[in-house]
C-alpha cells in the first residue's frame, strides 16, 4: 500500500472534507478549489436491488450501513485513498440530528480507523470563503433553509433560523404544477421532476409574483413541452416555471417565508451587528442556485424591511450581498477545504484515541462545550 | 459458483452477524473464521485506467488527481470517448497554390488531425470549438477553476493565521502567562478562530509579526447588485438540448457548465485494484495481481474453497405444523478430506473468544489498547451470534458425514454413487446429497417467507505453519498440518409458508 506514498509516510495525509448532504454528497481534499466529486447520497444496495438513500433510516443500525456503504463508495471509487489514518473534516448543519452525528463519528473511527475528524459547521465555513468579520449566511439546501449570523467567527445561536424552505419545497410546488398543467396526476419521478426544475424553472420577478397572486395574468414565459421516456410529453406552461419557487417566498401570519427569516435572523442578531449583518449577506446552497433567487431574495428584504414588523423594529435598509469563491452547493465544502488545509496539524480535530476513551463529541447545544472555561460551575467539576 | 441472477438461497453467518452468500465471503486461514467485505479492512492496492488498462503509480494518481491522462469520458453522456482522425488539408497549402504554386511539395501533404467523439451519442469535441489536435493522445487544452486563485489567496491567508495562532500559543505557553476566555469554547470548535478574530478585531496580535499574507489579504466585498434574471427571459424559448442536466453539470464539479456548449471532455477517473485484510489478524485475504489486465490474485482466502458449500437441490412447500422434505448438496472444497456433522444452530459450542456480544465500544477500546496485538474483530456492528429468526427447523441426522477431498479428475466421472440411505441421496467424489426433514410450527402465518437454520460443524485442515511461538519450533521440521474443528450457519430460504 505505501510503497508509492514515501512523502506521504513523513507529512501528514492530505486530509479529506466530507459534505454528506440529505440529496447530494461533496467529497475531496483539504487546500483543494473543488470537491473531487458531488454524487447523489445513495448508493447500490445490493440485497434490496436498488439504490439506496443515506438518509433513509428508522434505526441506528440501519443509518450505520448505510453510512458504512456511502463512505466506501466515496472513498474507493471517487476520492481512490485509504481512509485509515487520514483526517476528515465533517461538514455538519448545527441542527444536525445526534443519533446522525454520533453513528457518523462511530463509522469513521471503528468502522474506517480515521485518525481524526474535525466537526465543523457549515455557516462558518461558508464565512470562511469570504474573511470578512461579519456575515450572514443564508444556506437553501435540499430540505431545510438556514439562516445563520456569523460574528467575529461566532455563530449566533439564539438567532438561528430553519425553514422547510428548500429543495424539497419547490418539487412539491412543481409536482402540484404539473398535474394542473396537464389536467392529470403525472406521479413523476424525483429525478425528473428535479431535472424539469433544473432545466425550465426560474425565479419570476416581485412585481409579477404579486401580479399572479392579484389574479391578474401577465404574459407568461414561454411553456415547455418535456419529453419523458414511455409517454406523451409533459408541459411545462409558462406560470409553472416561473412560480415553482413560490412556497419559498409565501407569506401566511406566521413570518416563516425565506426572506423573513432572514429579517427575523437579523433582529435577534445584538443591535451593533445588525448593518454589518445586512451588507454582507451570502446565498448558498444548491438550491440557491435556481436562476433568479439570490435578486428575488434581495428584492423581497428591501421591500419587507419598509413593512411591519421590521420596518418599525429594524433599523436597516442596506442589503449587500457576496459572491463566494465556489459553486453554491460546494461552498461549505469549500470553507472546510480551506480551514482543514489551514490547520493541516490538525489541532482541532478529535483524535481516534480521544475518541475511543470518551465517546462523546463535542456539541453546542450541550452545556459541558457551551460554558466558558472560566465560569465558576467548572470549579465544581471533578 | 452459487446462483448468479436468482435470489441467494443459501445464506452463511459471518463471524460478524452478516447474512452474505458464500461467494461474498473470505475465510481468514490465520483466525479460522468466515469473514466478510463488512467486517474486513479495504486497502487501496494500486491505479489503473480501466480504459487503457495502464498502471499509474500512486503518487502519480494523486498528482493528476486520479484522473488518465489519455482517456476520456463523454461529458454528454459518460460513455468513452474515442479519438478520431482526420486529414486537414493545411491552410497554408492551399494560398501557396492560389497564389502560383512553386511551394514545397511536402506541405501538400495532408495532415493527421484528431478529434474526440463519442459514439454512443454522437457528441464531438468538435461540438464545443475544442481545436483539432496534431497528436492523437494527451494535449488536449485544460481548463482552470476559475476560483483558483482565490481560494489560493484565502488559504494563504488562513495559513498564517493558523501559523500566527501557533506562534502565539508557543509565546503564551512559555510565558506561562494564560489569556482565556476571551473567545469562548464555541469559537475554537472548528478552528482558526482565535487568531482570526484578534486579527479582525484589529487587536494586535502578540508579537506584532503579522506576515505579508495577513497584511495584504483582502475579505471578499459586497455590492448591491445580485444576479438579476436574464432580460430576455419571458419572451426566449427553452430549447432542452442546450441545458445540461443535473449529472452532466456534476461530472465536472469545478466548472458546472449550465449548457451543452460549455461541456468538455471528462479525463477517465482511474479505478482502483483493493487488496483486503483481516482486521482481526492483519493478514491479507486477497492481495490482487499489480498488472490491470489481470484478474488474478496473488492472495484469495476466498470462504468458497474453504467452507464446505451447502445448497438446496429442492423442497417441499413449507405448511405451518407439516413436516417437509428438503434436499440439500454438501460439497467440500478443499483439499482434504472433511467430516461434516449436521446440527442445532444452538447445539453450536460458544466459542471460547466469544464471550460476549461484543459492542463496538469494547472493542475499539481494546483495539486502541492492545495497539497491534491480534484484536478480536473490530466492527461488529450487529452482536455476533445473532438469532436470525427462522419459520422452521431443519432435523439433522446425527450421522458424520465423510467428504472426500476435491478430485478435479473426478468431475468428468457421470455415475453418482447412490446410498440406499435414507439420508444420503448420492454421493460424488468430494459431493453429497442429503434427504432432511423440516418442521414447521402449526404457530407461523402463512405468507412469510419460509426458511431455516442449519449449524455445520466441519473438519478442516489449516496448512498455514503456526506463528512462531515463544518457546520456539525447531529449527528446519516442517510443522505438521493442524487439523481443526470448526462452525458455520447457514440460513436457507424455503420460499413462502403457504396457507
Ligand atoms: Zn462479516
Ligand atoms: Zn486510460
Ligand atoms: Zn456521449
Ligand atoms: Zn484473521
Amino acid at each position: 500500500m505505501a510503497l508509492y506514498e514515501g512523502i506521504a509516510l513523513i507529512q501528514e495525509k492530505q486530509a479529506v472534507v466530507l459534505d454528506l448532504g440529505t440529496d447530494y454528497t461533496k467529497f475531496g481534499f483539504t487546500g483543494e478549489a473543488a470537491p473531487r466529486c458531488i454524487i447523489r447520497s445513495e448508493f447500490w444496495c445490493t440485497t434490496e436491488r436498488r439504490f439506496k438513500r443515506v438518509y433513509d433510516y428508522k434505526t441506528e443500525e440501519e443509518l450505520y450501513e448505510n453510512l458504512v456503504h456511502m463512505l466506501h463508495r466515496l472513498y474507493f471509487r471517487h476520492v481512490l485513498v485509504n481512509p485509515k489514518e487520514r483526517k476528515v473534516v465533517v461538514v455538519e448543519s448545527l441542527l444536525t440530528p445526534t443519533l446522525f452525528r454520533e453513528t457518523l463519528a462511530k463509522v469513521l473511527f471503528t468502522h474506517y480507523e480515521v485518525s481524526g475528524v474535525v466537526w465543523a459547521d457549515s455557516p462558518r465555513l461558508c464565512a470562511l470563503t469570504l474573511g470578512t468579520p461579519v456575515a450572514l449566511i443564508v444556506s437553501i439546501g435540499a430540505r431545510d433553509a438556514e439562516v445563520a449570523a456569523v460574528v467575529h467567527a461566532s455563530v449566533v445561536l439564539r438567532a438561528l433560523q430553519s425553514q422547510p424552505l428548500a429543495a424539497r419545497a419547490i418539487h412539491d410546488e412543481l409536482a402540484r404544477l404539473l398535474d394542473e398543467d396537464n389536467g392529470q396526476e403525472l406521479h413523476l419521478s424525483d429525478h425528473i421532476i428535479e431535472d424539469i426544475k433544473v432545466k425550465t424553472c426560474f425565479v419570476g420577478s416581485r412585481e409579477r409574483a404579486q401580479q399572479w397572486a392579484d389574479g391578474e395574468q401577465p404574459s407568461p414565459a414561454r411553456s415547455v413541452q418535456y419529453p419523458v421516456a414511455g409517454r406523451t410529453a409533459i408541459t411545462v406552461s409558462g406560470r409553472t416555471r416561473e412560480l415553482a419557487a413560490k412556497p419559498l417566498f409565501a407569506r401566511d401570519n406566521e413570518l416563516a417565508s425565506l426572506p423573513d427569516i432572514v429579517l427575523q435572523c437579523i433582529m435577534q442578531c445584538p443591535i451593533d451587528a445588525r448593518r454589518a449583518l445586512a451588507e454582507n449577506i451570502l446565498v448558498t446552497g444548491g438550491t440557491a442556485a435556481m436562476p433568479g433567487l439570490k435578486a428575488r431574495l434581495a428584492h423581497e428584504l428591501r421591500y419587507l424591511v419598509t413593512q411591519p414588523p421590521y420596518s418599525s423594529r429594524l433599523m436597516v435598509r442596506t442589503f449587500k450581498f457576496h459572491r463566494a469563491p465556489a459553486h453554491d452547493n460546494a461552498c461549505a465544502w469549500a470553507g472546510g477545504a480551506l480551514g482543514g488545509a489551514a490547520d493541516a496539524a490538525g489541532t482541532r480535530a478529535t483524535p481516534r484515541d480521544v475518541y475511543a476513551r470518551r465517546r462523546r463529541l463535542r456539541d453546542w447545544v450541550c452545556l459541558l462545550d457551551n460554558t466558558p472555561p472560566d465560569h465558576p460551575h467548572h470549579a465544581h467539576q471533578l | 459458483m452459487a446462483y448468479l441472477t436468482q435470489p441467494d438461497y443459501v445464506k452463511y453467518i459471518c463471524s460478524c452477524g452478516q447474512l452474505k452468500p458464500i461467494t461474498s465471503l473470505y475465510f481468514c486461514r490465520h483466525c479460522l473464521k468466515i469473514r466478510c467485505g463488512f467486517c474486513i479492512c479495504h486497502e487501496v492496492d494500486s491505479h489503473y485506467c480501466a480504459n487503457c488498462l495502464e498502471n499509474m503509480p500512486s503518487s502519480e494518481a494523486r498528482l493528476k488527481k486520479n484522473r488518465c491522462s489519455s482517456c476520456f469520458d463523454c461529458p454528454s453522456c459518460f460513455h468513452t470517448l474515442s479519438t478520431r482522425a482526420t486529414l486537414a488539408q493545411p491552410r497554408q497549402a492551399a494560398q501557396d497554390a492560389a497564389a502560383g504554386g512553386d511551394t514545397k511539395v511536402e506541405n501538400k501533404q495532408p495532415k493527421k488531425m484528431y478529434y474526440l467523439s463519442c459514439f454512443n451519442c454522437r457528441w464531438t469535441s468538435r461540438d464545443v470549438g475544442i481545436p483539432d489536435q496534431p497528436v492523437a493522445s494527451g494535449g488536449w487544452p485544460e481548463r482552470t477553476n476559475p476560483f483558483t486563485t482565490r481560494m489560493n489567496q484565502l488559504l494563504d491567508y488562513y495559513k498564517a493565521i493558523a501559523q500566527q495562532e501557533k506562534q502565539e500559543k508557543l509565546e503564551r505557553e512559555r510565558k506561562k502567562f494564560a489569556i482565556r476566555g476571551k473567545y469562548i469554547t464555541l469559537t475554537d470548535k472548528t478552528g482558526l478562530t482565535g487568531a482570526m478574530a484578534r486579527n479582525i478585531a484589529g487587536l494586535p496580535s502578540s508579537d506584532g509579526g503579522s506576515s505579508s499574507a495577513i497584511a495584504n489579504f483582502v475579505a471578499s466585498q459586497a455590492s448591491e447588485d445580485v444576479d438579476e434574471l436574464p432580460e430576455d427571459i419571458y419572451t426566449k424559448e427553452v430549447n432542452l438540448k442546450q441545458i445540461t442536466s443535473m449529472a452532466q453539470r456534476l461530472a465536472s464539479p469545478e466548472w458546472q457548465p449550465a449548457t451543452v456548449s460549455r461541456l468538455h471532455p471528462l479525463a477517465k477517473l482511474l479505478s482502483v485494484k483493493r487488496s483486503q485484510r483481516c482486521r482481526a489478524c492483519d493478514h491479507n485475504l486477497t492481495k490482487p495481481e499489480y498488472n490491470p489486465g489481470s484478474i488474478k490474485f496473488k492472495i484469495e482466502l476466498l470462504a468458497y474453497y474453504h467452507v464446505p458449500e451447502v445448497k438446496v437441490i429442492s423442497f417441499e412447500t413449507i405448511k405451518p405444523g407439516e413436516k417437509s422434505a428438503l434436499l440439500i448438496k454438501l460439497t467440500n472444497p478443499t483439499g482434504h478430506e472433511m467430516q461434516v456433522r449436521l446440527l442445532q444452530p444452538e447445539d453450536l459450542p460458544q466459542p471460547e473468544e466469544r464471550e460476549e456480544p461484543k459492542s463496538i465500544e469494547k472493542s475499539l477500546e481494546k483495539s486502541l489498547n492492545l495497539e497491534k496485538e491480534p484484536l478480536p474483530e473490530t466492527v461488529p456492528d450487529k452482536p455476533s451470534g445473532v438469532r436470525v429468526p427462522a419459520s422452521s427447523r431443519v432435523c439433522p441426522p446425527s450421522m458424520t458425514l465423510s467428504l472426500p477431498q476435491r478430485d478435479d479428475a473426478a468431475e468428468y466421472d457421470d455415475d453418482a454413487h447412490h446410498d440406499t440411505d435414507d439420508v444420503i441421496l448420492w454421493r460424488k467424489s468430494n459431493k453429497i446429497a442429503l434427504r432432511l426433514e423440516v418442521v414447521t410450527e402449526s404457530t407461523v402465518a402463512s405468507g412469510v417467507p419460509a426458511n431455516a437454520l442449519l449449524a455445520l460443524e466441519y473438519s478442516y485442515r489449516n496448512t498455514v505453519p503456526p506463528p512462531p511461538t515463544a518457546g520456539g519450533t525447531l529449527a528446519g521440521t516442517t510443522p505438521a498440518p493442524r487439523d481443526h474443528t470448526l462452525y458455520t450457519t447457514v440460513l436457507l430460504d424455503l420460499g413462502v409458508v403457504s396457507g
